[in-house]
This record gives structure tokens, C-alpha cells and sequence, in this order.
């Protein structure tokens, strides 16, 4: 079957009366799990599971599918209006994201995220379709010297990934880097700074680390406003719509961050996050509107949110072409079909195409689902914020100790998240930036689990970290934008007034 | 519509049960919420195909919802450790080898777990022996090749396994001893799907790893099973050497046990007991075992600790040969 054949095929599977409601069903319920902070789409997909069983193969892996994406587009939605971000894919949203929010921007906003969402998503599942073969083979070439190469150098680069001088970047990442190193360590298992409290062996859970230093140091922030200022937290809701200059920015971002989330997609690893970590940092460097973003530029919320979901499709390349699940998300959609009795695998597409193509179509659908579902939302989600600070302040609280303890049922974790959101207060009023801290939080263990991986792999070699054409790609990348970045510094110390010609 | 209402409704229960507001309701009809089963090792493994299958069948006999969590690293310590300092009400239980449960606390003793007396041992669900893939284009046709060359070459040959301190480790040190040759092993510690894909990138020359994790590509034709870590003709590759027949007892079975922490209640451990015991001697299990090559071995929670007591005896004098 050909790929055109085939997609209709699949759709012509999709485009029924159960399909559909399935698909509603999956996009509606994810919106809302998203939406609570630290419960991400991983647990809204086990919950749907036994629901699924009873359902064909094909319309369980639509309700499954519209579930991710929801999850993925209602995890922004916090983030963009309380500074509370979801999960770690939306750290990124909260910078401009907010900002935006606090210009009377949110409903663009939303809407800018749900439109971006929706490209990603579909543009994304093309490139699936027609390149699964192929495509899968990248997962095959990256071994611990080509992630040592990306999480590395990705490291150097994302320092820079807010605003502020250097020092506000670097010295959260390295809080960021030490903290990660708490608990049992992952290639040997010894145990790290535990200081014999059992609880820390797991070490921290990154869901209470992202709602703590965001969610509970925000409301702090707001009500030391209110207090300062003896007035309520000023929402004001103005159009909708974007206007036509935010649309007109938001093009490039969209399809810069296809790309990216696109690519991320097909490597092992956390490839939601890693993804809007690397397209926020890609629009920092290219975008036209550069210098805005972090201080409130649609740039920083389209690029990301468009690459998570571009994301989140191209993680079934490597479940569909090689049977292997990078993602809790996609296992359980393995799960899915292994209830059928269908392995994915090499073989997926010729012993079970009619699999096959239903899970692309239902990638389709549930991206439709997803605007279909969400535009008209947007004004309920942005009359969220008429609700006076007495109410919203302590119900964001309250979520926010439910979704942390409900991770692992542990109070231990609730404390964590007040201790971490005095962290984030105390730092954000020292003008450090967040966003580095969560980045070294994520990159840590990868970094020196590949760093430890390659060395046993090469016998102490340390060339394998640059030995391969991909890592040296990767470093020359890194090598050049480091290098651009410090001339550019160099030259404006030179000519402080020329800007213009380069 | 009672569909979608009964969806909503179901649905709505299942997230009150979750964010825990509901566990005061224990006791009286365990299961009254949702199980996790976490399973210490990374996704796409055969710790995890073949856990995820048993939490989905589990689920049915116990009529709960079953989760299942992957917590790798530590070479499935992490996840065991979590699994053994949960509270003991029996929402969390694990599925684990005998890699993390015997031979871990062996090498690390500063683990919670020391013995079978730390957790609770619920039921032990069967074994399976390891393949030794190199990659279909790989220069050696038969397992005489791949020992030739490593003779030949001291230190040439790199071994995935899942991680550091597994079954694979002792015994490829093993292998060498017997064989005179000098392999090593890569951990790595997601897990087999990690280590398959290593062997399949060429990073190293082959693989010990599960049934589960080769035999699709195998099939594929990118894989050649070239060995089985076994005595005898092997089910699912017949064609391949068997290694204990070359070298004598040089394999260590990978057996997988059903565990929970220390303090469950009686009834609870009754309940998963015969729920696993029922699994475990159903057809559907069997034919599912038979395709991933795994022997069902379904033992109580009693003669399970023996079973694990006796295998860190074997464990402790292994490493003491060194």
C-alpha cells in the first residue's frame, strides 16, 4: 500500500460515528488532565487503557491518540495563565507565556498554541507516514557518544535560554545539575545525598520540581503584590483573537518548531521537553523579534508548544518502525495493541497494515479533535482569571498539593514542593532565571548516563564522545553558535552605538 | 449515550481514587482502587513485555485497574527499592528478575533490601535463558566463529547487557574463564531495549538479551541469534549453539518474581497470590510465555523465598570463584 492509499485507508477506518466520539472523548478528557498540574498525559492514558480493551483496535488507539495531544495542548494552558506549568514540556510556555497573560494577551495566546499545536501535530504525522522505514534508523545510530554529544553541548547552549546576564543563567543550572544528582545513581545504583533519608533515594520528582520553584513561588509572588499594592490581581481580557501582527509572527516559530519537535521525536529520551527546550533556544537565536522574547513575545510560546506536539507524533516512528516505545506514553499504547494481539515491530506494516494506518489516521483526527475542542474553550479557560486571588490562589494551592502527592502518594514530596517553591522565590527575587535550573534538572542524569555508558562501551576511550560524524556534527553546532554568541557580545563592547549592518 | 455517561462517571471515580482521596475506603474488598505495578527496568525489555502482560491479565482476575510504572536504572534497584519502601497496602506491588533482587544487594550493600526478609516474595512467575545476537551482517556465521575471533583477539569483543551487576555480567566473566577468552560487557542501564539497540547501531558486537527483545528482528533480518544461554535445543531458535553444551554450566537463568514491601496484609497477600497463580497457570499465559520463550515456574509466596534464599546462596559462591 502506498501512502496515499494507505492514509485513506486509515481515515476511511477513522471517520466513523464511534471513532469520532472516541476521539472527542480521548481530546476532552486529556484537555482536562493536562490542565492539573502533575498529572500528566502518562496517567490519563492508563486510566483510558481498560476502557479501550473493550473497544476495537483501531478506535482505542484514536481515543488514545486524542488523549496525548489533548494532554500536551492543556498542559500550556496553566502555564500560560498562572505560571504554573503542567508538567516539564511546558517550562518553556510559562516565560513568555505569562508575560503575555499579564498584558491581557491570553486568549491570543491560547488560541496562537492551539493553532501551532495543530500544524506541528499534522505536519508531523505526514513526515511519519511517509517516512517510518527510513526514519526509524535514527534511533538506531545514536549510541552514548551521540548523547553524550547532544546533552552536552545542549547543556552549554541552553545556559543561555533566558534573558539576564550570564551569571543568571549559569548558577541556577548548576543548583539545577547538583540537584539532579540526589538519589540512587542510575548505571551502578549507588545511592547520592540521601543523607539516609529513604524518600530522597528516588530522588526528586520533576513534576513537584517544575510546580514548586513555578506554581507555589508565583503565588507567593501575587499575593506579596496584593499586599504591596492593597488591590486585587488586575485581569483584563481583551480580544480573543490575536491580532493580525501576532499571526503574522507566529508563522515562522510554527514551522521552525515543527522541525525541531519533529526531529526530537525520533531519538530516544525525554523528546517532549528536550524538544521546547530547544526550539525556545532556537527562536532566541534566529528570530527577528529576538530581543523580546523572554520579556512576554509570542515567538516564546508558539515555537515550543508547537514542537511538543510535533513531538509527540514522531515519537511513534521508532514504537511503529522498530517495536520500541521511547515514551510511558507510547508503551501503553503498545499495551494497547498488544490486547490485540498485534507486536509492532519491522514487520508492523506488512503483517498488520490495517494497525498501522488506523494509528496514523488517528493521529489526524486527534489533532482536528484538538482545535475542535479547545478554540471554543479558550474563553472559559481565559475567564480563569476573573476569579478573584481569595479563590484562585488557594485552589491553585490546593491542586498544586494534590497533583505532587498524588505522584507517588507521599507527603514527603508536598514538602519538597514548599521548600522548592521558597527555592524558586528566593532565586526570582535575585533575579536568577528558573528555566536553566530545569534544564540542568533534566539534562543531569542523561548527560552522565551516556557519559558513563560511552566510556564502558569504548574501555575508558574518551575520543567516542567526538569520534562519530554525528557527534562532531553536534559539536560543531554548538562550537559555532557559542562562538557567534561571544563575538556578537565582543562587538557590541566595541561599537556600544552600531548595530545595524553584520 | 451511556457510553460516554458511564466513561464520565467511571472516569471521574477512577481520578478521585488516584489522587488518593479515596484510600481510607482499604481493607474491607481489596482492590477498592487502582493497583501500579512498577517495573524496575526500561520500557520495551522483557522485564516490561512481559510485566505489562501480566498486569493486564492480573487486572482481569483481580478486577482493578493495574498500572503499570517503568522506574529503570541501578539495574532495577531503583524501582525495587520504591516498590519496597511503599506503604504495604498493596496498591504497589512490583515484577522484578533476580538480577535486582539477589544479586544487587550482593554488590551494593548499602540497599534497603538485603534479603527476602526486607520485602514480601508474592509469587514467582517462571524463567527464561538469554540469546547471544550479533547483527545479520556481522562477520561471524556460527558461534565457533565469534569464540574464534575473541580468542584471537583478547578484549575485541563487547557484550551489551542491561546494565551493571546483571545475570549477564557473571556470566560472560564466567564464559571467559571456561572459554580463555577475554570479552567484555557495555551496561546499559535502560534496560534490553537499549542494549538491542546498541547491537543494532554496531557500537558493539553483540548482544545478551531476551527473546523478547530480538527475536522481532530477527525476524526482520537484521539480527542473528547466534547462541542460546541454555542446555540444549532452543524453542524459539533451534538453529542457534548452545553455550552450556560447549562450556558447561556457564548460564544463569533470569526467573522473575512478583514482590511487594514488607507488612502486607494476609488477605491481600491471599488475594495475589491466587489472582498470580491463576495467571500464571492460564493457557492464555502459556501461549503468550511460549512466544516470548518464557518458562512458566508458578510458585507461593513461601517456597518463592526458599527459591530466592538459595539463589543468593548460588549467587554469593559464584562471586567468591571469581
Amino acid at each position: 500500500m502506498d501512502p496515499i492509499e494507505g492514509l485513506l485507508y486509515g481515515l476511511s477506518l477513522a471517520f466513523t460515528y464511534q471513532n469520532l466520539l472516541a476521539a472527542f472523548a480521548g481530546a476532552f478528557a486529556g484537555t482536562a488532565i493536562g490542565v492539573l498540574p502533575g498529572f500528566g498525559p502518562t496517567a490519563g492514558l492508563a486510566l483510558l487503557l481498560p476502557f479501550t480493551f473493550a473497544m476495537g483496535p483501531s478506535t482505542g488507539l484514536i481515543m488514545m491518540a486524542s488523549m496525548l495531544y489533548g494532554a500536551m495542548y492543556g498542559g500550556s494552558t496553566t502555564a500560560i495563565l498562572m505560571n504554573m506549568p503542567g508538567e516539564a514540556a511546558s517550562v518553556m510556555t510559562c516565560i513568555d507565556g505569562y508575560k503575555l497573560t499579564k498584558k491581557g494577551r491570553a486568549g491570543a495566546v491560547l488560541f496562537i498554541v492551539a493553532a501551532g499545536s495543530f500544524i506541528g501535530g499534522t505536519i508531523s504525522v505526514v513526515g511519519v507516514m511517509l517516512f517510518v522505514p527510513t526514519l526509524a534508523e535514527l534511533a538506531i545510530i545514536f549510541g552514548p557518544g551521540e548523547f553524550f554529544a547532544l546533552t552536552a553541548g545542549g547543556l552549554l547552549l541552553l545556559s543561555r535560554i533566558s534573558a539576564g546576564t550570564l551569571a543568571a543563567g549559569l548558577l541556577p543550572m548548576a543548583i539545577g545539575l547538583l540537584l539532579s544528582t540526589v538519589g540512587q545513581e542510575a548505571v551502578s545504583g549507588q545511592y547520592r545525598f540521601t543523607f539516609g533519608v529513604n524518600d530522597l533515594s528516588q530522588g526528586l520528582e520533576l513534576a513537584v520540581l517544575a510546580v514548586g520553584i513555578y506554581g507555589i513561588a508565583e503565588v507567593m509572588f501575587v499575593v506579596e503584590s496584593l499586599a504591596s499594592q492593597g488591590k486585587p490581581m488586575r485581569v483584563r481580557v481583551r480580544e480573543m483573537l490575536p491580532t493580525r501582527e501576532e499571526i503574522r509572527r507566529s508563522w515562522a516559530p510554527i514551522g521552525r518548531g515543527t522541525i525541531v519537535g519533529f526531529l526530537f521525536g525520533l531519538i530516544p529520551g525525554p523528546a517532549t521537553t528536550l524538544s521546547t527546550f530547544t526550539a525556545y533556544r532556537l527562536e532566541k537565536a534566529v528570530s527577528k523579534y529576538k530581543d523580546e522574547i523572554g520579556e512576554g513575545a509570542i515567538e516564546g510560546v508558539a515555537a515550543p508548544e508547537t514542537a511538543n506536539n510535533a513531538a509527540a507524533t514522531s515519537l511513534m516512528v521508532p514504537l511503529l518502525g522498530l517495536g520500541i516505545p521511547f515514551s510511558s506514553a507510547t508503551a501503553l499504547m503498545l499495551g494497547a495493541m498488544m490486547v490485540h494481539n498485534v507486536q509492532p515491530g519491522p514487520l508492523l506494516m506488512t503483517i498488520h497494515p490495517e494497525i498501522f494506518w488506523a494509528v496514523i489516521a488517528s493521529m489526524f483526527v486527534g489533532n482536528i479533535m484538538l482545535v475542535v475542542i479547545n478554540v471554543p474553550m479558550i474563553g472559559l479557560w481565559v475567564n480563569m482569571l476573573r476569579i478573584p486571588a481569595y479563590i484562585l490562589l488557594p485552589t491553585i494551592l490546593m491542586m498544586a498539593v494534590i497533583g505532587s502527592y498524588s505522584l507517588r502518594n507521599s507527603m514527603f514530596d508536598v514538602s519538597l514542593l514548599l521548600v522548592l517553591g521558597i527555592l524558586g522565590y528566593v532565586l526570582r527575587k535575585l533575579d536568577f532565571q528558573l528555566a536553566p535550573l530545569v534544564v540542568g534538572v533534566v539534562l543531569g542524569p542523561m548527560i552522565e548516563k551516556h557519559f558513563r555508558e560511552g566510556l564502558y562501551m569504548s574501555q575508558g576511550d574518551l575520543s567516542v564522545f567526538w569520534g562519530s560524524p554525528i557527534a562532531v556534527g553536534i559539536w560543531s553546532v554548538v562550537f559555532i553558535v557559542v562562538a557567534l554568541g561571544l563575538m556578537s557580545r565582543l562587538w557590541k563592547r566595541i561599537f556600544p552605538a552600531g548595530e545595524g549592518e553584520g | 449515550m451511556t457510553f460516554l455517561a458511564n466513561l464520565s462517571r467511571r472516569g471521574l471515580l477512577s481520578v478521585i481514587a488516584l489522587l488518593g482521596l479515596a484510600h481510607a475506603a482499604h481493607a474491607q474488598t481489596y482492590p477498592s482502587r487502582e493497583i501500579t505495578l512498577v517495573i524496575p527496568f526500561g520500557i520495551g525489555g522483557s522485564t516490561d513485555i512481559i510485566g505489562r502482560q501480566l498486569a493486564g491479565d492480573l487486572a482481569k482476575v483481580l478486577g482493578a485497574k493495574i498500572n503499570v510504572e517503568n522506574k529503570p536504572g541501578g539495574t532495577g534497584t531503583i524501582g525495587s527499592t520504591q516498590v519496597i519502601q511503599s506503604r504495604p497496602d498493596g496498591y504497589t506491588i512490583g515484577f522484578v528478575a533476580n538480577d535486582a533482587l539477589v544479586l544487587q544487594p550482593l554488590l551494593n550493600p548499602a540497599l534497603v533490601f538485603k534479603s527476602p526478609d526486607d520485602y514480601q516474595p508474592i509469587v514467582k512467575m517462571g524463567y527464561r535463558s538469554d540469546v547471544l545476537y550479533v547483527r545479520a551482517d556481522a562477520p561471524w556465521k556460527t558461534y565457533d566463529d565469534f569464540v574464534a575471533d575473541a580468542k584471537r583477539n583478547p578484549g575485541k569483543m563487547r557484550i551489551a547487557i542491561p546494565g551493571v551487576g546483571t545475570l549477564g555480567e557473571l556470566t560472560v566473566q564466567k564464559l571467559n574463564k571456561v572459554a580463555g577468552v577475554r570479552m567484555v560487557t557495555v551496561p546499559f542501564s535502560g534496560g534490553g531495549a537499549e542494549a538491542t539497540l546498541a547491537v543494532l547501531g554496531g557500537r558493539v558486537e553483540a548482544s545478551a538479551g531476551s527473546v523478547s527483545v530480538g527475536a522481532g528482528h530477527v525476524a526482520a533480518g537484521r539480527l542473528r541469534a547466534l547462541a542460546v544461554f541454555q542446555r540444549g535445543k532452543h524453542a524459539v531458535f533451534p538453529e542457534a549453539a548452545s553455550i552450556d553444551d560447549a562450556h558447561g554450566d556457564v548460564s544463569i537463568l533470569a526467573e522473575f518474581y512478583l514482590f511487594g514491601p514488607k507488612g502486607l496484609p494476609k488477605d491481600v497477600i491471599d488475594k495475589l497470590v491466587a489472582a498470580a497463580t491463576q495467571v500464571g497457570r492460564s493457557e492464555e499465559w502459556a501461549a503468550f510465555a511460549q512466544k516470548q520463550d518464557f518458562t512458566p515456574d508458578v510458585k507461593g509466596p513461601d517456597a518463592t523465598k526458599q527459591d530466592l534464599l538459595k539463589q543468593g546462596k548460588d549467587f554469593a559462591e559464584r562471586l567468591a570463584d571469581k
